[in-house]
C-alpha cells in the first residue's frame, strides 16, 4: 500500500504544510493589521466556494475569484480617503456568509456538506488537495521572498516608500490576493471560517516574542505546523472535528504565548520592543 | 553641475484639479537651504510631495534636478514625519537605514559590503552608530528622526526633503541633526526642510518660502520672515515681541 493511500497519513502531510502556508502569510497580515481584512476575505470565499460546488466548478477557482473581487474592492476602498473601510468589510463580511448560507439552502440534501466548507474536511483531503497546498506554499514563499524588500519598506514607511519610487498601492494588492490564495487553499483543511484564526493566531503568538522579523516568521511557521499537528493528534484522541482542533490549538498557542511572554519579558531585558496588538 | 536643484515657475499644485498651493516661484541651487515656513494646512507637505513627483502640477513648471519631478526621485532623499510610520513594524535601526539603499541594491540582490559600510557611516553621523541593532519602536522621537534622516544619507541623495524634522525632537537629536544639515549644505546638497518653528528657519536657511494657500514670500530670512509679511501670511497669528521678533501664535 502507498503511504499516500492513508488517510490519516494525507491529513497529517496537510495541517503540517497548511500550518506552514497560513503561518508565513500571517506574518504580513498581523503586522500590516489586515485581520479584520483576512476575515472578510474568509466570509467571501464561503459563497464563492459554496457556488463552485453548485454549478460543479473546481471550488478553489470559487473561492479565489469570490475573494479578489473582496481584495480588489478592499484596495479601492482604502485608497479613497475618507471612506469607512472598517464599516464596508463588517457589511461585506456578514454579507458573504449569508450569500454562502443562501446558495447552500437552494440545494436541497446539500446542507451536510456545508460544514466542510466551514470547518473543513481533513480526513478527506486528497492527494490533489495535499499538491495544491504544497505548490500554494512555494509560490507563496517566492513572492514573500522575492518582494521582501518592498513588502518590508511599503509596510512599515509607505509615505517613504512611495518617495523612494516603490508601487505602494501595487504591492497592497499583490499582497492582498496573497492572502486570500492562502485563504482558499487552506479551506479543504480548516474551512473558511476557521481559516482566519490558523492565519492570525501563529503569527500574532509569534510577534509576542521577537521584535526581529527572522525570528517571528521561523516562529510563526513553527506555530503554525504545531497547531496542525497538535489538531489533528486530539482529533483523532478525542474524536472531535479536526477544523475545531486544529483552531482551538491555534488559539491556545496565541494565549499561552500571551501569558508566558509576559513572565519572561517581566524577568528579562526589555529588549522585545513593544509587540503589536494581535487585532 | 550646471541645473539648479529645483526650479518652480508658476507653479500651481493640488489634488483631483482643485488647486491647494499657487503661486509658487523659486530657484534652489546645489548646496543651499530653503525653508519652507507656513502654519498647518498651508501647503508645505504639498510642496515636498511635488518635488517627489506625488502631487501632481496643475499648472507652471516643476524641474527637480533638471528634469521632471517624478524622474529624480532617485537622486531624491526624502525624510518623512515620524508619526506616519509604524514604529510597532519589527525592524531594527540598521534595517531602517538599509532602506535608503534598496534603490541601489534591487529587490531581491544581497546586500553588499558597500551597503554595510554606508548604512554604519550614516547611523554615525547622525551618532547612533551604538543603536544599529535597536527596534525602531522602542527608539526615542528624535532617535527616530535621526534613524530616518541616516537612511536618507545612505542613500547619498543630490536633493534632500525634510518633512518637519524638528517636531517633537529633542536639544540632543535637533543639534544632531542641524549639524549635519549644515554639513550636507557644505557638500553641495541641496535641502528643502518645511518647519513652523521661524527660529529654525531662521538660524538654518539660507531661504525662506512662506506658504499660505500661496507663496507669500521667497528670499532670505531677515527679508521673507518680517512681522508685516507674517501678519499679512498668518491672519492675526503673528505677535510682535519687541526687538524687531514676530512669533506665531496657534490660534
Amino acid at each position: 500500500m502507498n503511504w499516500w493511500d492513508d488517510a490519516l497519513h494525507r491529513a497529517t502531510a496537510e495541517v503540517v504544510l497548511v500550518g506552514a502556508l497560513a503561518g508565513l502569510i500571517g506574518v504580513q497580515v498581523v503586522l500590516r493589521r489586515l485581520s479584520f481584512f483576512t476575515m472578510a476575505l474568509t466570509h467571501a470565499t464561503f459563497p464563492g466556494v459554496v457556488a463552485a460546488a453548485i454549478i460543479g466548478v473546481n471550488i478553489y477557482l470559487g473561492g479565489v475569484a469570490a475573494g479578489a473581487i473582496i481584495a480588489l474592492g478592499v484596495a479601492a476602498l482604502g485608497r479613497r480617503a475618507g471612506q469607512n473601510a472598517a464599516a464596508a468589510t463588517g457589511v461585506m463580511i456578514a454579507g458573504g456568509f449569508a450569500l454562502g448560507a443562501g446558495l447552500v439552502a437552494t440545494q436541497s440534501g446539500f446542507s451536510r456538506d456545508l460544514s466542510s466548507f466551514l470547518v473543513g474536511s481533513i480526513l478527506t483531503v486528497s492527494p490533489r488537495d495535499l499538491l495544491v497546498t504544497a505548490v500554494a506554499l512555494v509560490v507563496v514563499a517566492a513572492i514573500l521572498l522575492a518582494g521582501a524588500r518592498p513588502l518590508l519598506h511599503t509596510g512599515f514607511d509607505p509615505a517613504g516608500a512611495r518617495a523612494a519610487g516603490f508601487a505602494a498601492g501595487r504591492w497592497d494588492i499583490v499582497l492582498l490576493l496573497t492572502i486570500e490564495v492562502v485563504v482558499v487553499t487552506v479551506v479543504p483543511a480548516v474551512g473558511t471560517i476557521l481559516a482566519l484564526a490558523l492565519v492570525v493566531a501563529p503569527a500574532a503568538a509569534a510577534r509576542l516574542w521577537s521584535a526581529r522579523l527572522s525570528v517571528i516568521t521561523a516562529l510563526a511557521v513553527t506555530f503554525g505546523v504545531l497547531s496542525g499537528l497538535g489538531g489533528l493528534y486530539a482529533s483523532s484522541r478525542w474524536n472531535v472535528a479536526a477544523g475545531a482542533s486544529i483552531t482551538l490549538t491555534a488559539t491556545a498557542i496565541l494565549a499561552l504565548s500571551t501569558v508566558l511572554s509576559r513572565v519572561v519579558r517581566g524577568r528579562g531585558p526589555a529588549s522585545l520592543g513593544s509587540p503589536a496588538a494581535p487585532a | 553641475m550646471g541645473d539648479a536643484a529645483l526650479r518652480y515657475a508658476g507653479v500651481s499644485l493640488g489634488y483631483h484639479g482643485t488647486p491647494v498651493l499657487t503661486d509658487v516661484e523659486l530657484t534652489l541651487a546645489g548646496g543651499q537651504r530653503l525653508a519652507l515656513v507656513g502654519p498647518n494646512g498651508a501647503g508645505k507637505s504639498t510642496l515636498i510631495k511635488s518635488v517627489l513627483g506625488l502631487v501632481p502640477v496643475l499648472g507652471g513648471t516643476a524641474t527637480v534636478l533638471g528634469g521632471a519631478p517624478a524622474g529624480a526621485r532617485h537622486r531624491t532623499g526624502y525624510v518623512p514625519q515620524t508619526g506616519s510610520l509604524d514604529a510597532d513594524f519589527p525592524v531594527t535601526a540598521a534595517q531602517v537605514v538599509m532602506m535608503g539603499r534598496y534603490r541601489r541594491i534591487g529587490w531581491w540582490r544581497p546586500t553588499r559590503a558597500v551597503d554595510r559600510r554606508a548604512v554604519r557611516e550614516a547611523l554615525d553621523r547622525v551618532g547612533l552608530a551604538d543603536r544599529a541593532g535597536t527596534h525602531f519602536g522602542i527608539l526615542s522621537g528624535g532617535q527616530r528622526q535621526r534613524v530616518l534622516l541616516a537612511r536618507a544619507l545612505a542613500a547619498e541623495p543630490e536633493l534632500l526633503l525634510l518633512d518637519e524634522p524638528f517636531n517633537g525632537v529633542d536639544a540632543v537629536s535637533q543639534e544632531a541633526v542641524v549639524r549635519v544639515l549644515r554639513e550636507l549644505g557644505a557638500a553641495g546638497t541641496a535641502l528643502v526642510l518645511s518647519t513652523h518653528d521661524l527660529t529654525v528657519a531662521r538660524e538654518l536657511a539660507d531661504q525662506v518660502c512662506l506658504l499660505n494657500g500661496r507663496q507669500w514670500a521667497i528670499g532670505p530670512p531677515a527679508a521673507a520672515l518680517t512681522g508685516d509679511i507674517l501678519r499679512r501670511a498668518y491672519g492675526g497669528h503673528a505677535v510682535d515681541v519687541g526687538d524687531g521678533r514676530t512669533v506665531l501664535v496657534e490660534p
